[in-house]
């Protein structure tokens, strides 16, 4: 069992490093900025500076962060509602449905006509696998099942993605869109984007109080229901949260995998399973998590991709999770 | 043995049926009461109990001290009943203690009773314990502690008694007893003919239908047993474990 000093040190431990980690996101680049830098830039004293952040990287950053915060609390609620510690957004097929959603309208050329025609795509694609899994999964939650029907959707709903970019009539800006889509990344991101995104800031807050339910819900349904949880209402407010923060992260960065494997499972590992705990940290761990990663991709010569280096360290770790669960 | 000390009734299941597993019950237990579930497996134990515990929805009624259990909130229905499964399946860490603590989910998650009930269940030493690194007895005992700190007046328990060694399982019997002469409700399922023999009511199920329900002595005969179970039953001198 974790000590009373992890559970009290954890919290200011993790902002901290998500502050130093949102310096260096701020700092580093073609451009180098030092923390004078990075506060005369954002006042407006410098206009070199300024510009560099409040056009690139400030928006970067915080696409980044409400990315990573979604992801990573998407994953945290799933695996309370299916009692599997191996449930995701990306295994499950959610994370490939938000992406087809978003496809879809990218390559019916709807995508440019509002900027909510797209997150709303994201959701509908979601919230439909979601609805799938939940039907595949009714009874019994077992890994197998779960990773089945994830690996079932995830083929399917590639098929429409691919479908997509094979047979619409693509402009070559929609198509390199949708591979934006596709491969993940953070690069580009606007002030546009991060509006898109703010509504993540809400989900996470109405997710908040739910964590002392979701411990009961995680050692069991029935057993819940006894102990006074309303657990069917519990259960839709848990699935349409993690639905909407996946679809949300999905329609600003693409598919960006593993998140919500990885830092509930760290997390977890450090601070023990209660969610009162693990909600907070979860948000600011995935988002720490995913400017870290964006860090390390941006360092990279040639550049790689934020969902490229996610997927790099995701893959090893869900095998290592995988063994050490047989 | 229980009396009945007002008109109301513990809990009273009326004319319950579910599809396949559950015919036409009818059962009602007065308050005090310590009673046995018996029968064969697949007799429709597991089922009854989960529809007496409002988990499961049958055609019929139930009614937890004289109260509509449709017209009861589910927060509110953590306050008056407690059901522990057959099997309890962790697939979370959470330390002995705080699943323990989940019975006070319903009362403000206030901890009260919490370690007397971990002491009462032998469960002091291995509160620290994350539950699904325990054995399936240590478990059932986390189930059982997490239902008593509830203190709900109505406790419905899923073969409490299966994966517990001897000492164990009496001592799970003398809780029971005690929390049934303070005036609380239990209904236990079990295979244990000889215990039940020792409770103050016995139910018996036989393919999903209520067979006999009353007093031990009463139910327990050697024809109800040869023609439910399939086994001959005669009084001997043997074992005999000091029962609570």
């Amino acid at each position: 069992m974790t000590s009373p000093w992890v559970h009290r040190f954890a919290l200011p431990v993790s902002i901290l490093l998500l502050g130093l980690l949102a310096l260096a996101s701020l700092g580093i680049g073609d451009m180098r900025l030092g923390p004078a830098r990075i506060i005369a830039g954002l006042l407006h004293r410098d206009d070199l500076a300024a510009i560099v952040l409040w056009n690139i990287r400030l928006p970067r950053m915080l696409v980044a962060m409400l990315v990573g915060a979604a992801l990573a609390a998407s994953g945290l609620v799933m695996q309370a509602y299916f009692r599997n510690s191996l449930a995701s957004p990306g295994l499950l097929g959610v994370t490939s449905g938000g992406a087809a959603g978003a496809v879809v309208v990218i390559g019916l050329g709807w995508a440019t006509t509002s900027i909510f025609i797209l997150p709303v795509a994201a959701i509908i694609g979601a919230l439909t696998a979601t609805g799938a899994v939940v039907l595949l999964a009714r009874r019994g939650a077992s890994t197998e099942r779960l990773l089945l029907a994830g690996v079932a959707l995830n083929a399917l709903l590639g098929a429409v993605t691919s479908y997509v970019l094979s047979n619409f009539t693509l402009t070559y800006e929609r198509n390199a869109k949708i591979l934006f889509w596709l491969l993940g990344g953070l690069e580009d991101r606007t002030w546009e984007h991060v509006v898109m995104a703010s509504p993540i800031v809400v989900a996470a807050a109405l997710l908040w109080p739910l964590g002392r339910p979701m411990d009961l819900l995680s050692l069991g349904a029935d057993e819940a229901q006894s102990l006074g949880v309303d657990v069917k209402q519990l259960r839709r407010s848990l699935l349409a949260l993690s639905t909407v923060l996946t679809a949300l992260a999905t329609s600003v960065a693409g598919t960006v995998g593993f998140v919500g494997l990885i830092v509930p499972h760290l997390l977890r590992l450090v601070v023990g399973p209660e969610h009162r705990r693990l909600v907070p940290l979860t948000l600011i761990g995935g988002a720490a998590f995913v400017l870290a990663c964006d860090l390390v991709g941006r360092s990279t010569v040639g550049g790689l991709r934020v969902g490229i280096v996610t997927s790099l360290i995701g893959g090893p770790f869900f095998l290592w999770l995988l063994r050490r669960q047989a | 043995m229980a009396t009945e000390t007002s008109g109301v009734t513990a809990l009273t299941v009326t004319n319950a049926s579910v599809p396949g597993r559950l015919d036409n019950v009818s059962l009602s237990l007065t308050p005090g009461m310590l009673a046995g579930l018996v029968g064969p497996n697949g007799s429709g134990k597991s089922t009854l109990l989960q529809v007496a515990a409002g988990l499961l929805s049958s055609t019929g009624q139930v009614a937890w001290a004289g109260r509509e259990i449709g017209e009861i909130l589910v927060p509110e229905r953590g306050l008056l009943a407690s059901w522990v499964p057959q099997e309890a399946r962790f697939e979370f860490g959470f330390s002995v203690r705080s699943v323990v603590a989940q019975g006070r989910f319903a009362s403000g998650d206030d901890e009260r009773g919490v370690d007397e009930a971990l002491q009462m269940f032998d469960l002091a030493g291995l509160s620290h314990r994350p539950v699904n690194r325990l054995s399936g007895g240590e478990r059932e005992r986390v189930l059982l502690a997490r239902a008593m700190v509830t203190g709900a007046r109505l406790q419905l328990w899923d073969e409490p008694l299966a994966p517990l060694d001897p000492k164990h399982g009496l001592e799970v019997l003398k809780h029971a007893r005690r929390v049934t002469r303070d005036g609380a409700t239990l209904l236990l399922s079990l295979h244990d003919l000889r215990v039940a023999y020792c409770l103050d009511f016995v139910v018996v199920l036989h393919e999903g239908r209520l067979r006999a329900a009353g007093p031990p002595e009463a139910v327990l005969t050697p024809e109800l047993l040869f023609e439910v179970f399939g086994v001959r039953a005669k009084q001997t001198a043997g074992l005999t474990l000091e029962l609570p």
